[in-house]
């Protein structure tokens, strides 16, 4: 199951990606626009310096120009802006050296919480239920929230995801389910009217 | 929307794009209402996989447009800054040394134009023979289709262009570094104000201290090219040569001089990027950047391969985590490598053969 994200559709990027691999700047330009709002809200749930964070994307992004001879033709466009973006701002805050080895992925937190869409919840019932979820998912460990956030709302696949946070297929598959199992059993016991699920459908 | 039916987790509703945005904006473009209320148990998983997306909000974006354009102006500022990194490092480096240098090289002109008085003038034309002739040299032709790698006793690197030839000393001796050119090559030559380097080309010579340029001088061509990329190149008529002329010429990064050798005038080029012919004869060392900021070292390695079209080996699962960051433009060939080995750590070193280059690693400190 191919997931596209829902604001943007990814054959344009490829065709993006390939222009701006030939050296066109209006390409690289449209990518720009088309992606870095996204990235400086990524970017800000790792850290709260919110002008170093524009400053990290924005070199994520000149290394894209200066670099696109050796980009790869075949790249989800999206995974991997998130993914500079990411390793960015992990090696900025762990900078001394010259060089280190990357341990990003247990040297950045995730730190974002999620919302909740008021607008769209008419009855109490469920604004309830909503408001309880939502504390929960807000209280999980930051990997499982971020895993949740990448494949929720960027779109990734398992497969980016866990070349992102550096863990293999099975552990990044985990994380994800981790945080939707625990929670509902968590969910279900605080608040046992709110059992929506019969066992037999897990 | 078959694949729906096979749903068993929320999971699956929250990636379903069409889910998502029904939940949305209520656009039920495929009648997910409808489906859910086929089967009471679907009904029970929609409607928490609902509930999770409810919970689950990123807020919108408001980014203005004209914060966004700030951003990109920024970042194209950044990208320009990159690929001129090397001039202002030259800058600076001509404040501090300028003038002490140019009292030096005044010096040296006023001896060198004692010294000419003394030469014979000479017909020939074929000028690099006479001129090699007269030291012995190691001659070193490329034959081949592709350019070639050479590296000079002082650490220098030179990417000789093929159907070319270049003859140097062995080991540099005494107060200059002289070189014989026929045909192109691009220059990069290690810093030592005290032994000046000189490439002697047809009728020109070049003079630089540390610098990286490119000099195309054919003898089957009507005129011959110098560019430079970085640092202060003086270029002069070959004293050697009958009726060449005193004028001495200075480039400055990204200028060029064209020679006319039938009447023996120096035409400067301020601005390369107009000049067809120069444009064209651009290589891949001069376009790439060696400013690296946090870039993985199998990138590095990468861009020196293409710059100088060599082959490196190196151990990429032990280097695979290990990143720079560091300015190599400017640096001859093998003084790349050994600030990149340097970085790396104590275990790691490099051996040149050609224009194959081995790294042996365990790895990054």
């Amino acid at each position: 199951m191919k997931i596209n994200s829902t604001y943007y559709r990814t054959t344009d990027d490829s065709t993006l990606w390939n222009n701006l691999k030939k050296g066109d700047e209006k390409a690289f330009s449209l990518l720009f626009e088309k992606y870095y709002e996204h990235l400086i809200r990524y970017g800000n749930s790792f850290s709260p310096h919110a002008e170093k964070v524009q400053d990290c994307i924005q070199d994520v992004f000149a290394d894209l120009w200066l670099y696109k001879n050796s980009l790869n033709e075949n790249a989800n466009v999206k995974a991997y802006l998130l993914s500079s973006v990411r390793n960015r701002i992990a090696r900025l805050q762990e900078r001394d050296h010259i060089f280190r080895n990357t341990t990003s992925t247990d040297s950045i937190q995730f730190l974002f919480d999620f919302s909740i869409e008021h607008q769209l919840i008419i009855d109490e019932n469920t604004a309830d239920k909503v408001q309880q979820l939502n504390k929960y998912i807000n209280l999980l460990p930051s990997r499982q929230k971020e895993a949740l956030y990448l494949r929720y709302h960027q779109g990734l696949s398992v497969e980016e995801i866990a070349d992102m946070l550096d863990v293999n297929y099975q552990s990044a598959n985990n994380l994800l389910h981790r945080a939707l199992l625990n929670l509902r059993k968590e969910w279900n016991t605080t608040i046992p009217l709110l059992v929506l699920l019969s066992p037999g459908i897990l | 929307m078959q694949k729906r039916n096979n749903y068993t987790e929320i999971e699956d509703f929250l990636t379903d794009e069409s889910f998502q945005s029904w939940v949305h904006n209520n656009a039920d473009l495929e009648n997910w209402e409808e489906w859910t209320l086929e089967n009471s148990m679907r009904a029970k998983l929609v409607e928490e996989a609902r509930l999770w997306i409810l919970a689950m909000k990123v807020p919108e974006n408001n980014l203005s447009s004209s914060a966004l354009q700030t951003a990109l102006v920024a970042t194209w500022s950044k990208i320009e800054k990159n690929e001129n990194t090397q001039k202002k490092e030259i800058k600076l480096w001509n404040n501090n040394w300028l003038r002490s240098v140019a009292a030096v090289l005044v010096f040296g002109l006023l001896a060198s134009w004692t010294y000419s008085h003394l030469f014979i003038p000479n017909n020939s034309t074929e000028i690099y023979n006479k001129l090699v002739n007269d030291e012995g040299l190691v001659e070193q032709t490329n034959n081949s289709n592709n350019p070639q790698i050479i590296t000079l006793s002082d650490g220098s690197s030179v990417l000789l262009q093929p159907d070319s030839k270049l003859s140097y000393p062995k080991i540099f001796v005494g107060n200059e570094r002289k070189v014989y050119l026929s045909g192109e090559a691009f220059f990069e030559i290690s810093k030592n104000r005290k032994k000046p380097f000189f490439v002697f080309a047809n009728e020109i010579v070049t003079k630089v201290v540390g610098t990286s340029f490119r000099i195309r001088a054919y003898d089957n061509q009507p005129d011959i090219e110098v560019l430079v990329r970085t640092g202060k190149v003086k270029i002069q008529s070959n004293k050697s040569i009958p009726n060449s002329k005193k004028e001495e010429i200075v480039l400055l990064p990204n200028q060029a001089l064209r020679f006319v050798r039938k009447n023996s005038t120096f035409n400067k080029i301020t601005d390369i990027t107009k000049d067809e012919s120069l444009v064209n004869a651009t290589n891949n060392i001069e376009q790439l950047s060696f400013d690296f900021t946090d870039i993985p070292v199998s990138q590095i390695f990468k861009t020196i391969e293409q710059a100088y079209l060599v082959d490196i080996d190196f151990p990429e699962s032990k280097l695979k985590n290990c990143h720079l960051t560091t300015s190599l433009n400017d640096q001859p060939l093998p003084q790349k490598l050994k600030i990149i080995c340097k970085s790396l750590g104590n275990n790691t070193s490099y051996e040149m053969n050609g224009n194959q280059i081995i790294i042996t690693s365990d790895g990054c400190n």
